[in-house]
């Protein structure tokens, strides 16, 4: 039963012609973060670098594909969820929009196996933009503007080589990934919540901005804080701590994740409480 | 009235007098390093520098008589602009007089303080005080105060008694604090203000291991 549902909300999802556009956008997006990026990258160095620079020459170039690709994930983190929000939010507040929940219901289709298909459809859509995305991105930030060390500031001016750069971009954006796929989560329960696509939107867009403000915030708890959700959507950017703490993020990880299921659990609840006719 | 007018005319002469000898332990070093015509070597490079955390680096370097030094890396690196000048090519590039500021011990090693002082206006460097180990004919540490890069202390280790060139070379220099772009910075990253107004100059430390010489020296 669960598979015929699934099998029919990706069908649903890529028969829209939005879906589509949000490739695009996606990919436009891409791109003019990169081209952005070169020339953020190259301010960067200058003024990372000016201090050193009275003193020291560089043999090497830091102007290169890692880069690019750190500048990318910062850029990308922000703008791409909103995006993955519409989309996702759209298989449930569509339904309701045009009525075809209610014919839905009339057949012999478990609530909460609807509900868990459309989960499922998003996080299957949020997974394939993100391959789509890394996979782009590398092949663009690489072929164009190659390999190299990685320069971050994160606290303190941590230098990469290229291999140790790599592995730490690519591990990101797995981590990125789950914060992708909490976002889009939310964005469904949302849907549940609000029932009209527009009102959803805001609420989506609401949501996000109020996470990147709440990730600043300082709340007074201590080690606990970490576990707040808007700090955990933003693990990734410890990968480029210079002492790799993997164990934390993979806590972290496991957090968000618990999240995300106690999101959509919730989501599935409030609709089956619902009563759509 | 006379008295302190002949004195100073006595001081001024006599210290014109000293001062123009270069001195000749100096110029026994010089006459080595002279004889020095290429060398490439390999280097290991770490920095030890407040906020900034870099991995060990690897590089080679060619030195021709006469022509800048050359380095080449699969990495990126950083080098410091002073301290490599192995040959002293730099040093003796300009007009100078030495000033003996007489014996020390550096390391359990006797060592002679020189001071080299640039007598045109020429010259980067402000002011060098040199180190020398007279006995095995070699600088070991030097101390160069320059007009436009600062300061930078070198400390040199040799791995054999008759090798002319250090195998182990140890650049102190002062750094600056670090101006951060703010759109740079990750989202959760807080300035700690204190702390950066606290490092408005540091020192940072490279240390250099140097292998696998390969050197000419002149017949």
């Amino acid at each position: 039963m669960m598979i015929p549902l699934l099998k029919a909300e990706l069908f649903k999802l890529f028969r829209e012609s939005k879906t589509w556009y949000a490739v695009a956008a996606v990919l436009l997006i891409e791109f003019i973060i990169l081209i952005a990026a070169y020339f953020q990258g190259a301010t960067i160095l200058e003024l990372l670098l000016d201090n050193l620079r009275q003193s020291f020459y560089f043999e090497g170039t830091l102007l290169n594909g890692n880069l690019l690709l750190y500048i990318i994930l910062n850029s990308l983190w922000f703008n791409l969820p909103l995006i993955l929000m519409i989309v996702s939010s759209a298989l449930i507040t569509e339904e309701y929009k045009n009525g075809t929940l209610k014919t839905l219901m009339l057949q012999a289709v478990s609530k909460r196996k609807l509900m868990l298909a459309k989960y499922l459809t998003s996080a299957i859509f949020t997974l394939l933009m993100l391959l789509l995305l890394m996979a782009s991105t590398f092949v663009l930030a690489y072929g164009i503007f190659g390999s190299g060390d990685l320069v971050v500031y994160l606290g303190t001016l941590n230098f990469f080589p290229a291999e140790e750069a790599f592995k730490r971009i690519l591990m990101a954006f797995a981590s990125g990934t789950l914060s992708m796929l909490f976002f889009t989560t939310v964005s469904v329960t949302l849907g549940i919540l609000l029932k009209e696509p527009a009102k959803t939107w805001i609420a989506s867009a609401f949501f996000l901005i109020l996470s990147s403000l709440l990730l600043k915030a300082d709340f007074g708890l201590g080690s606990m804080e970490r576990f707040f959700f808007a700090k955990l959507t933003n693990s990734w950017q410890r990968f480029f701590d210079y002492e790799l703490q993997l164990q934390e993020i993979l806590i972290d990880n496991i957090a968000l994740t618990v999240y995300t299921f106690l999101v959509a659990l919730g989501g599935m609840y409030l609709f089956t409480k619902q009563d759509v006719g | 009235m006379i008295k302190p007018l002949y004195l100073i005319a006595f001081l001024l002469f006599g210290l014109n007098c000293n001062a123009q000898e270069i001195d000749a332990d100096l110029l026994a070093i010089k006459a080595k390093m002279d004889a020095v015509n290429t060398f490439s070597a390999k280097l290991q490079l770490d920095l030890d520098a407040p906020f900034i955390n870099m991995p060990t680096k690897r590089a080679t370097m060619e030195y021709q008589r006469g022509k800048d030094l050359k380095f080449s890396s699969d990495d990126f690196v950083i080098l410091p602009k002073r301290g490599l000048d192995f040959t002293l090519s730099e040093l003796f590039e300009h007009p100078f007089i030495t000033v003996d500021r007489g014996m020390q011990t550096l390391d359990g090693t006797p060592v002679k303080v020189l001071n080299v002082i640039p007598t045109g206006e020429d010259s980067d460097m402000a002011l060098a005080t040199l180190f020398l180990d007279t006995e095995q004919q070699r600088i070991t540490a030097s101390e160069i105060t320059t007009k436009k890069n600062g300061t930078y202390k070198l400390k040199m280790e040799y791995d054999r008694a008759s090798t002319v060139l250090p195998s182990y070379v140890e650049v102190a220099f002062a750094i600056e604090k670090l101006k951060i772009p703010l759109n740079f910075m990750g989202s959760d990253t807080k300035i700690d203000r204190k702390t950066m107004r606290n490092m408005d100059t540091k020192t940072g430390i490279l240390k250099l291991k140097i292998t696998d010489y390969k050197i000419d020296l002149q017949p």
